[in-house]
Order: C-alpha cells, then sequence, then structure tokens
C-alpha cells in the first residue's frame, strides 16, 4: 500500500492536469507603442493585454487552450511596427494579432496583414484602417475597436447642433490621426446644420498654437474643436485659455485622461469632449448593462494589478480588452483555423464590452454606434457626465 | 480683434517659440565651440534638466530657487562624467567617432530616463503664474518672459565668457588647433571636460524654464532638438549670438507663415527658408566658414 500510494496520487494528479497540459497554447501577437512618442498610450494598453490574457487563462482559456501571448514594441514608428508584423506571420505564426495602437501603424501594417491573412484586432482611432477602396485597399483581416472617429464626431456635432452652437473653428493635428477627424470634421458639419468658419492646423510636436488661435478668433466661432492626441491637446487647451478666448473648446475623444486635467491645469475647466463610458461610468444607470462590465474592468485594473498607480484609467483603458475578449470569444466558436476565425469575428453580436456593446458585420469591422460614446465636461478639475 | 493685434500676437507668438529654439541651439554651440563636434546627448542633457526639476520640485517638495539650483548642477556633473566615461576614453579626436559617441550616450541616457521616470507626460508650474500679460494687445505668458530674458543673459555671458575670459579663450584655442593649444600650456581634456559640463548646465536651464510650457516627458528634449538644430544651423553654428538670431528667426517665420499664410505649410516655410539660406551662405547667416570661429 505503500509503495502504491504515491503512484496513484501522481497518476491521479496527472489526470487531472494533462487536459490542460496536453492542451497547444495558441498563439496570439500584440503590438504596442511601448517606446517613443506614443508610450504613454502603448504601455497600459499592454499591461491591459497582459492582464485580460491571464484572466481568460485562468478561466480555462479558449476550450482548454492557454493563450500564448507574443508580445512586440513598435516604437511608435513605422517602419518598427511592419518588422514585428512580419515577425508575427512568419515566425511567430500567430493566430491572430491584436495592436497596434496608433492610425499610422496601422496604416503601415494594413496591407501586409490583408496578404497574410491573420486576423487582426487593431487599438488605432483612426478610421482608414477599416475602410476600404482606391489606396486604402480591402479590410477584410482588419477590425478596430476604439469609435470610429466619425462616430465620436457625430456624438460631437449632434451636442453642438442641441446647443445651437453653429460655427464652429477647427484646429486639427497635421499627424493621420488629426487629418482622418478633419476629412470627418469636414464631411459630417452639414449634415448637422453646422458652418466651419477657421480650419488651422499644427504639428502635435509643436509647442504654442496661439498663432493659429489668434486666426481663429479672428472668425468669431460659437465653438472651437480640436482634434489631436497626446500634450498638443493641452498646450492648445492652455492658449485657449492664454488669449482669453470665449468659445467653449471641445477635444476629440482620444483626450479624456486623467493626464490631460494635470497637464493643462486649470485651463482645462469646462473643456468638452465625446468618450467612452469608462471615463464617468459611475454616473451611469444601473440599467445599463455595460455598468458591470466596466465596474470588473476597473476593480481587476485598479486593485488587482493595480495598473492605476503608474496609469491612471483613460478612455483608451478598455481598447485592448474589447479585442481580446472579441477574438477570443470568436476562437471558441470557430477555432483558429484563420478563416474561420475572421468570419466568426466578423459574426459578433451583441458583445457587451468597456467601450460599447459591438455589433460586427461585413462593412462594419467596428460594431459599435454614436450610443456607445458619452459626453464629458471637466468641472473642478473632475469628469462629468454631460447629459 | 484688429489686424494689427494680430500681427502683434504672431509677432510674440513667434518670439515666444523661437526663445525655446534658441536656447537649445545655444547648448550645440557649445561643445562645438571646444571639440568641433555635434553633441547629440545635447538634447537629452535638456530633458534631464526638467526631470531633475520635476523630481525636485514636485516629488521632494523643495524651493523653486533650490530645486533649479541642484538640477543644473546634476546635469552639470552628468555632462562632466558623459565626457569622463565616454569620450575621453575614445581616445580619438576624430570627429566622426566622437559624434558616434555621443549618439550612443544620447540613447543610454533616454533609456535611463525613461526607467527611471516613466513614459508618461508630466506637467511644471510656471515660476510666475499662468496670468498672461498684454503687451500692444498681444497676451504673452509670464514664464514666455523668463525664456527670453534667461536665453539673452546667458548668450550675453557666453560671449563675455569666450572672448573675455582665459578659460573661454582656451576652449577655443582648442577646439581650432589642439596641438597647439597644448603646446602652448593649455590642459586641453580639461577644457573638453569643461565644455561638457557647461553645455551641461545650459542645457538644463534651457530643460527646466522650457517645460512649463512644453509639458515634459522623458524624451522632450528629442522633440525639441530638431528645431533647435535648426536654429543653430540657420545662424552660424557654433556661434552663439547666431543660434539666438537664428531661434528668434525660425520661431517668428513659422509664426508668421501660420498665421498670415496658412498653417498647414507652417513647416515647410520655415524649412524652405533655412535650407535657401543654406543655399545662398552655407555657413548660416554669421558663420564664418572655417577659417575663424568665434
Amino acid at each position: 500500500m505503500k509503495k502504491i500510494t504515491p503512484f496513484l496520487l501522481i497518476s491521479f494528479l496527472a489526470l487531472l492536469i494533462s487536459p490542460v497540459m496536453a492542451a497547444e497554447p495558441i498563439k496570439i501577437g500584440a503590438f504596442y507603442s511601448l517606446s517613443g512618442p506614443a508610450a504613454a498610450i502603448g504601455t497600459p494598453t499592454k499591461l491591459v493585454t497582459e492582464m485580460v490574457v491571464e484572466k481568460i487563462n485562468k478561466e480555462g482559456g479558449i476550450n482548454g487552450r492557454p493563450i500564448e501571448l507574443v508580445l512586440g514594441d513598435t516604437e511608435s514608428e513605422p517602419t518598427k511596427a511592419v518588422m514585428v508584423a512580419k515577425k508575427f506571420i512568419n515566425v511567430d505564426k500567430v493566430a491572430a494579432i491584436i495592436g497596434p495602437d496608433r492610425t499610422d501603424l496601422g496604416m503601415a501594417v494594413k496591407k501586409m496583414i490583408e496578404e497574410a491573412e491573420i486576423p487582426t484586432f487593431m487599438t488605432v482611432g483612426g478610421d482608414p484602417v477599416i475602410m476600404g477602396g482606391g489606396p486604402l485597399g480591402t479590410f477584410k483581416w482588419v477590425f478596430k475597436s476604439p469609435q470610429r472617429s466619425s462616430v465620436a464626431v457625430e456624438k460631437l456635432y449632434g451636442y453642438l447642433q442641441k446647443q445651437n452652437l453653429k460655427k464652429v473653428a477647427l484646429i486639427t493635428a497635421s499627424d493621420g490621426f488629426g487629418k482622418d477627424g478633419k476629412g470627418w470634421l469636414d464631411k459630417l458639419a452639414s449634415k448637422f446644420g453646422l458652418t466651419i468658419v477657421a480650419d488651422e492646423s499644427f504639428n502635435p510636436k509643436d509647442t504654442d498654437m496661439t498663432a493659429q488661435l489668434t486666426k481663429i478668433a479672428a472668425a468669431t466661432p460659437d465653438a472651437i474643436v480640436c482634434w489631436t492626441i497626446g500634450p498638443a491637446g493641452a498646450i492648445v487647451a492652455k492658449n485657449v485659455k492664454q488669449l482669453n478666448l470665449k468659445s467653449p473648446l471641445f477635444q476629440c475623444h482620444g483626450l479624456p485622461d486623467p493626464k490631460y486635467i494635470e497637464l493643462a491645469g486649470p485651463a482645462s475647466e469646462g473643456n468638452m469632449m465625446p468618450s467612452t463610458k469608462l471615463m464617468a461610468w459611475e454616473a451611469l444607470p444601473d440599467t445599463d448593462p455595460q455598468k458591470k462590465v466596466i465596474k470588473d474592468f476597473v476593480t481587476l485594473y485598479n486593485d488587482a494589478y493595480k495598473i492605476n498607480k503608474q496609469f491612471p484609467i483613460n478612455t483608451h483603458s478598455g481598447y485592448a480588452w474589447d479585442a481580446i475578449y472579441i477574438v477570443a470569444n470568436a476562437m471558441k466558436k470557430a477555432g483558429t483555423d484563420p478563416a474561420k476565425l475572421r468570419d466568426a469575428i466578423e459574426q459578433t453580436k451583441g458583445y457587451v464590452g468597456i467601450s460599447g456593446i459591438y455589433n460586427l458585420t461585413p462593412e462594419d469591422h467596428n460594431g459599435l454606434g454614436v450610443d456607445s460614446m458619452i459626453l464629458v465636461r471637466i468641472e473642478d478639475g473632475k469628469w462629468k457626465l454631460v447629459q | 480683434m484688429s489686424s494689427e493685434t494680430q500681427l502683434a500676437q504672431f509677432i510674440i507668438s513667434g518670439i515666444t517659440t523661437g526663445s525655446i529654439y534658441a536656447l537649445i541651439a545655444l547648448g550645440f554651440c557649445i561643445i562645438h565651440n571646444a571639440t568641433g563636434i555635434v553633441n547629440f546627448a545635447q538634447v537629452d542633457f535638456v530633458s534631464l534638466g526638467g526631470l531633475m526639476m520635476y523630481t525636485l520640485l514636485l516629488s521632494l517638495g523643495l524651493p523653486l530657487i533650490l530645486s533649479f539650483a541642484l538640477a543644473v548642477l546634476t546635469v552639470t556633473a552628468v555632462g562632466a562624467l558623459v565626457e569622463r566615461l565616454a569620450i575621453r576614453p575614445a581616445r580619438s579626436r576624430a570627429v566622426i567617432v566622437l559624434i558616434f559617441i555621443t549618439i550612443g550616450a544620447s540613447i543610454f541616457m533616454r533609456g535611463g530616463f525613461k526607467v527611471l521616470w516613466g513614459k508618461n507626460q508630466m506637467a511644471l508650474p510656471h515660476f510666475s503664474g499662468e496670468s498672461p500679460l498684454v503687451i500692444l494687445g498681444a497676451a504673452v505668458l509670464p514664464q514666455s518672459l523668463w525664456i527670453l530674458f534667461i536665453t539673452l543673459a546667458v548668450v550675453g555671458l557666453l560671449h563675455f565668457f569666450f572672448s573675455r575670459t582665459r578659460i573661454g579663450k582656451a576652449i577655443r584655442a582648442t577646439s581650432y588647433n589642439p596641438r597647439a593649444a597644448a603646446l602652448m600650456g593649455v590642459n586641453v581634456n580639461r577644457m573638453i571636460l569643461f565644455s561638457f559640463a557647461l553645455s551641461g548646465a545650459l542645457g538644463a536651464v534651457a530643460g527646466i524654464i522650457i517645460v512649463p510650457i512644453t509639458t515634459l516627458s522623458y524624451e522632450i528634449g528629442v522633440m525639441l532638438g530638431l528645431k533647435g538644430f535648426a536654429a543653430a544651423v540657420l545662424g552660424g553654428y557654433g556661434n552663439s549670438i547666431g543660434a539666438v538670431i537664428g531661434g528668434l528667426l525660425l520661431g517668428v517665420l513659422e509664426s508668421l507663415g501660420a498665421g498670415l499664410i496658412s498653417s498647414t505649410y507652417k513647416d515647410v516655410m520655415a524649412f524652405a527658408i533655412l535650407v535657401t539660406v543654406l543655399f545662398v551662405k552655407p555657413s548660416g547667416l554669421l558663420g564664418y566658414g572655417d577659417s575663424e570661429r568665434r
């Protein structure tokens, strides 16, 4: 008996573990800007990615198979992003790709991904990655989790129309994200009965936008709309205050972030912007199906992983979570065959995520509508839901 | 807003940005005056100045003046260390070798900053409030005046240092002909050490007074470095008065271009002017070519 007990114990244990042990992991590649100018966006996205993959694996993985994460750094540069994507496709042979996190980088790898036929869920802000035709090519294999720029513009313009702020001045960044936003701001203005009275741009690395804002002041707009991410947005807010412009300042959906208030200081007071529900989730009614999902996410982010110590929750925090969950859910249904996985992702309906309730279609590789966004205003250094 | 007030605002905005470029450009000049090389680590001295100020002023809560002094001292020491640990052991006077070493030092320092201070954006308070002053109808931040006056004071001191003091003259002699300078009793190694320490100090001053306006990150200096470098080249590389003129000119032209023509082509216009000037006068506005250096 003495000799048999350990043997039995071991074989029993082996029996218990073996289904997990034997299951081959599924490789998912994830690449973000871990260094370079976008590092402050890419690094927390990577931390959330690790958090959600650990959660999925703890809950039994993909039908018993764990997810193996292969990470890459785009260094905020298109050429590096292409190199990492190549490695994912040719060396790691990943089943799906998450990222990158900037519009320019997404566009740099889009064609290669379409040719390699790997389902890819990006966390970029700009729309061209999921638009087709002409120089944009196809978007069969590419999806993205953040709201389209056009959706954010519609949310913002809807508010302006309701408040009867008809004359709009634009000040947009000259990078891919800013240009994408400007395109939609121009295109959708007439639909909401708005007139664009000034149209200025700036380099996101610029340190002073008073020249552009002086020109804007001369056009006496009812509202100023700024479209950029990063510190440039805070500089615009400070310059508006410096020139004592009375028109309210609206920022894009990329800026709701405690950092923005820290950088812009008192100049941020009264600024408004479209945002995901994450920025004011406590003010949501309990009937909102997203509220519970967001609460779980915030608890995990703040209390279990303590990512908020370095990166307080911002509007971007949930994008990687949603991207990975949609891909993982599709894998549970369809396995890892690229074509079947892609179809399953495209058929995602009613997935309740952090950033909204996703309903994807072959035409809409994002799946979020205007109702997924809220408008927030900064009051006393806090984010307040605008009803 | 009348068109005169607008014009005043464009010019004052340009001077604000231009004085930032000028201050960065000055840092490039000092090392050039001593060694004839381009010091790519200069931009990281700027970042470090801002980062140290952030730690001393906000994390440790020291008074402004003390934080300023300690931050400048630290970066001065780092500048000297770069010379002792990276430049001198190379035992080379070949310009290309030394330039590559400064690139290496720059990448090394930036990696260190990223680990020590993280990748987030940070903000520093303005020295004397953020209520804008109105000059000729144009709004200007007190911090911009600080930058402008400190830049002018620094260029005055540098000019005095390089043309009137023994050490300053010795540094210029070292740059012009190290061998002859050594034969005249100049301690060449020490002069190069001095100039690295001095450029560290200047970079720190630039970083400390600029970041309240630009916001701070571990690579803020790199962001501003390109324009600062362009300003130095425009003014005549190595000439400290030229650096200030180059910086202010670049800033004002950018601002006027953005305000009067189109903000879409702002950078294009600034660099087109740079290229034109270099085409007509390759040594820059106040450059003297290879024969003489001020």
